[in-house]
C-alpha cells in the first residue's frame, strides 16, 4: 500500500512517517509541499522522494494520503485527494470552519473515498481503558467530568500555529477538539450547549489569539464536562503539556492522565528537568488504523464527521466567549 | 481577652484547641444544651455556659462555631452586647443576613472576622504570596479543587440540609471561591454546572464554576462532595504571565499510613487535609485573629470579604440552577471596604 504526505506544515508529519514505516507492507511514497524549501529538506532528511506539486504525488498512484497543512488549508488538499479517488487522513482541527469541513465531507462522500480525522486520543492506552471501564457500567452512571488538555504555546514548534488565520484560533482550536471527541466517543452521546471564557494574558506581547480558556459542556446524556485548553505551561516545563480527564460517577471518582507514563531525567548541568514518555504510542495505532480501514474497505475508527462534531463545538466555544452567553446547538 | 466558642462540634473543638495555644483565656462554651458543652469544658478546665445570652456577659470574643443558618442571628445578638465575633465561614446563608450582620457590627464598633481558613494553610498562604509579589506576573488561569465526601454527621446532619447549609457550594467550594477573589481579585461572572441541579436524585453533590475577573483572568473552582470515603484531596494550578505555580495534596503527602484492617468505623465525620505541621492552619488563624483583636487592626479577614465570597458561592448556585451566567455586582459593603 502507497501512502504519500500532503505537506509538512504541521509538525506530526514527521511523527507519521516513522509510523508509516514501522508498519509491514505500507510504502511510504514521498512528501509534497507547495513550500519547495520545506518539503525537499524533510524528503532528504527523511530519504524519501520529495514532489513539488500535491497533483503530482496524487497522480502517482497513492492508496491514501495524510494531510498535514496548515488547519485552514486543509481543505484544498482533502478536496484535491478526493477528486483523485485517493482516501485521506487529514490532520485536527478538520478545518477551521463549518463550511469549510462540510465541503471536505461532501467531497469525500461524493468520490466515494475515506476521510478519517486526525484525532490520536481514542488510540491513547489509558483512553482505552477508560473507556472499557465506561462501556463495562463498572463506574455506574456518569454525572460529571473535568478534563484538561493543557501545554506550552507551541510557537516554537510551528509559527502558523498562533496564526489566527492559518490556525484559526489559539489554545481553544488547538485543544479542545480532542477533549470533545474522546467524551462523544466514550459516553456515545453529542454535545448540546458550550458555554467559554477565555483570554489572552499568557504570551500577550507574542500573539494575537487567545492563550487560555476554559469551556463547560453539556451532553444530550444529561453530563456536564468542563474543559481547560490553556496554554498555561511555561516554555521550560518538562513537557509539551498533557491531558486529564476526571469523571465524577455513582461509584466515586475515576481519574485520567493519559501522559502520565514518564520517566523523569535529571541531569547534572543547567538543562531543566524533562519527562521521557514510555507509555504506548498512540499515533502508531491511529495511522495503523488509517491503513487498515483503507485495506478492508470500511469507515475507519475516528471519521470526518467526528472531526465535523469536534469542530462544532470549537466554534461554539468562540461565539460563547463573545456573547458571554451558553450556545445551544442543533 | 476572654474568648467564649459557641458549638461544640467538629469546629468549635478545632478552634478550642488553637485558642489554648494563645494567651487568650477559654471563659467557656455554648452548644444546644448545656449537657453537650460539658465534656469539652472540662477538658479545657472551664465552663459550660447554659445559653448564648449568659456566655455574652462573660466574655470579650465571641467565636462562633455553630451551623450557618444560626449565625445571623448570633452575630447580631453578640454585636448588640459589645463582643468582637469571629464567624465561621459561610458568613452566612444570604447576602441579606450579611449585609445586616456587617451593620451591626459597624454600628457596635466591634470587629467581624469571617474563618476562611484557607488562607492560612501554608501552601495556599505561599502561593498568594508567589502571585502577591509578582512572581508569575499577570495572573491568567486559576484551577481549584477541592474534593471529599458528604459530610456524614448522622444526628441532625445540617451539613446536608440545603435549607441550613446551602450545600457543597456554600460549604465547601466557597473557599476557593474566596481564594481566587483573594489571589485574582474581583469578579464579574459566575457560570456553574453541579449535580445536584443536573441530576435530580444523586445521592452526592460535585460542582464546576468558571468565573471571570475583572482583570480578565479566568477561574476554574471545583468541588467535591462525590469523593468516596475517606479521600480528601486539594489541588490548585495558577498561571500568570510569567510562570506556573502548582499544588496537589496527593504529591505533597509528607506521611503515608498504609494499615491493614478495620473499615467504616475509622472514618471521621468530617475530613482534614493531613499535612503534619509544627502550627496547624487553624491555630495560625485563631492567633492572627487574636493579635488584630489585641492590637485593634482591621479585621485579618474582614466580614465584607466574607460577604463578597458568600455572593460567589450564592451565584454560582443560581447560574447551576438557571443555566445561565450571573453577573456580580459589587456590594456596597465590599465597595466601601475597597475605598477605606
Amino acid at each position: 500500500m502507497k501512502i504519500g504526505i500532503l505537506s509538512f506544515a504541521h509538525l506530526h508529519a514527521e511523527a507519521y512517517i516513522q509510523n508509516l514505516r514501522a508498519i509491514e507492507g505500507v510504502e511510504l511514497m514521498g512528501i509534497a509541499d507547495e513550500d519547495r524549501e520545506r518539503g525537499a529538506h524533510f524528503a532528504e532528511l527523511n530519504q524519501t522522494q520529495f514532489y513539488d506539486s500535491y497533483e503530482q504525488l496524487l497522480e502517482d498512484d497513492p492508496d491514501g494520503v495524510i494531510v498535514c497543512s496548515e488547519n485552514s488549508r486543509h481543505r484544498p488538499l482533502v478536496e484535491l485527494a478526493a477528486a483523485h479517488g485517493v482516501h485521506a487522513l487529514c490532520e485536527k482541527p478538520l478545518a477551521t470552519t463549518l463550511e469549510d469541513a462540510r465541503v471536505m465531507l461532501e467531497a469525500c462522500a461524493e468520490a466515494g473515498v475515506t476521510l478519517m480525522t486526525a484525532l490520536p486520543m481514542r488510540f491513547s492506552a489509558p483512553i482505552v481503558e477508560f473507556k472499557q471501564q465506561v462501556d463495562s457500567g463498572s463506574l455506574g452512571r456518569i454525572y460529571c467530568l473535568n478534563t484538561t488538555n493543557q501545554g506550552r504555546m507551541p510557537v516554537h514548534e510551528r509559527a502558523w500555529f498562533v496564526d489566527p488565520v492559518l490556525a484559526g484560533g489559539g489554545a481553544i482550536m488547538d485543544h479542545t477538539v480532542h477533549l470533545v471527541d474522546i467524551m462523544r466517543w466514550c459516553m456515545d452521546s453529542e454535545v448540546v450547549e458550550v458555554y467559554a471564557q477565555a483570554n489572552r494574558i499568557l504570551h500577550a506581547d507574542m500573539v494575537e489569539v487567545e492563550t487560555a480558556g476554559l469551556l463547560m459542556l453539556t451532553f444530550d446524556n444529561g453530563v456536564f464536562a468542563s474543559v481547560d485548553c490553556s496554554w498555561n505551561k511555561p516554555f521550560n516545563y518538562p513537557t509539551w503539556g498533557g491531558l486529564t480527564m476526571e469523571l465524577i460517577s455513582e461509584r466515586g471518582l475515576t481519574t485520567i492522565d493519559a501522559f502520565r507514563q514518564n520517566l523523569n531525567v535529571f541531569l547534572q548541568g543547567p538543562a531543566r528537568n524533562a519527562w521521557l514518555y514510555w507509555g504506548s504510542d498512540a499515533n502508531q495505532a491511529m495511522i495503523e488504523e488509517f491503513v487498515s480501514a483503507i485495506k478492508e474497505n470500511r469507515p475507519p475508527l475516528v471519521t470526518g464527521e467526528d472531526g465535523y462534531r469536534a469542530l462544532e463545538v470549537t466554534l461554539a466555544a468562540y461565539y460563547s466567549a463573545d456573547m458571554n452567553l451558553p450556545m445551544r446547538l442543533s | 481577652m476572654r474568648v467564649g466558642i459557641v458549638g461544640t462540634g467538629f469546629m468549635g473543638r478545632t478552634h478550642a484547641a488553637a485558642w489554648s495555644a494563645t494567651e487568650a483565656v477559654i471563659s467557656g462554651f455554648v452548644s444546644l444544651n448545656k449537657a453537650m458543652a460539658e465534656p469539652i469544658a472540662r477538658q479545657y478546665q472551664t465552663m459550660a455556659f447554659d445559653s448564648f445570652a449568659a456566655m455574652l456577659e462573660e466574655v470579650d470574643i465571641v467565636d462562633i462555631c455553630t451551623p450557618t443558618h444560626l449565625h445571623h442571628g448570633m452575630v447580631l445578638e453578640a454585636a448588640q452586647a459589645g463582643k468582637h465575633i469571629i464567624c465561621e465561614k459561610p458568613l452566612a446563608r444570604t447576602i441579606k443576613e450579611g449585609q445586616e450582620m456587617i451593620a451591626a457590627c459597624r454600628a457596635a464598633g466591634v470587629q467581624l472576622i469571617v474563618a476562611h481558613v484557607v488562607r492560612f494553610f501554608p501552601e495556599y498562604a505561599l502561593a498568594r504570596k508567589q502571585v502577591h509579589d509578582g512572581q508569575i506576573g499577570n495572573p491568567a488561569v486559576l484551577r481549584l479543587t477541592r474534593g471529599t465526601f458528604q459530610p456524614k454527621k448522622t444526628e441532625d446532619n445540617w451539613f446536608v440540609d440545603f435549607a441550613k447549609s446551602g450545600g457543597m457550594m456554600l460549604d465547601l467550594m466557597i473557599h476557593d471561591l474566596d481564594y481566587a477573589r483573594w489571589v485574582a481579585g474581583e469578579v464579574e461572572t459566575v457560570y456553574a454546572k453541579k449535580i445536584s441541579s443536573e441530576h435530580a436524585g444523586a445521592h452526592v453533590d460535585h460542582g464546576l464554576v468558571i468565573l471571570r475577573h475583572r482583570s480578565g483572568a479566568i477561574s476554574h473552582v471545583e468541588g467535591s462532595w462525590a469523593y468516596p470515603p475517606p479521600l480528601f484531596r486539594t489541588r490548585f494550578e495558577i498561571a500568570g504571565s510569567n510562570g506556573l505555580l502548582q499544588h496537589d495534596s496527593a504529591d505533597t503527602a509528607a506521611i503515608g499510613l498504609h494499615l491493614r484492617g478495620s473499615g467504616d468505623e475509622d472514618i471521621p465525620d468530617v475530613p482534614l487535609p493531613s499535612s503534619p505541621l509544627i502550627e496547624d492552619p487553624y491555630t495560625t488563624e485563631v492567633k492572627t485573629f487574636y493579635r488584630s483583636l489585641l492590637n485593634g487592626e482591621p479585621a485579618p479577614v474582614s466580614g465584607a470579604e466574607g460577604l463578597a465570597a458568600l455572593q460567589l458561592a450564592l451565584a454560582g448556585i443560581e447560574s447551576a440552577e438557571s443555566g445561565f451566567p450571573v453577573t456580580i455586582d459589587q456590594l456596597p459593603e465590599v465597595k466601601e471596604e475597597k475605598r477605606s
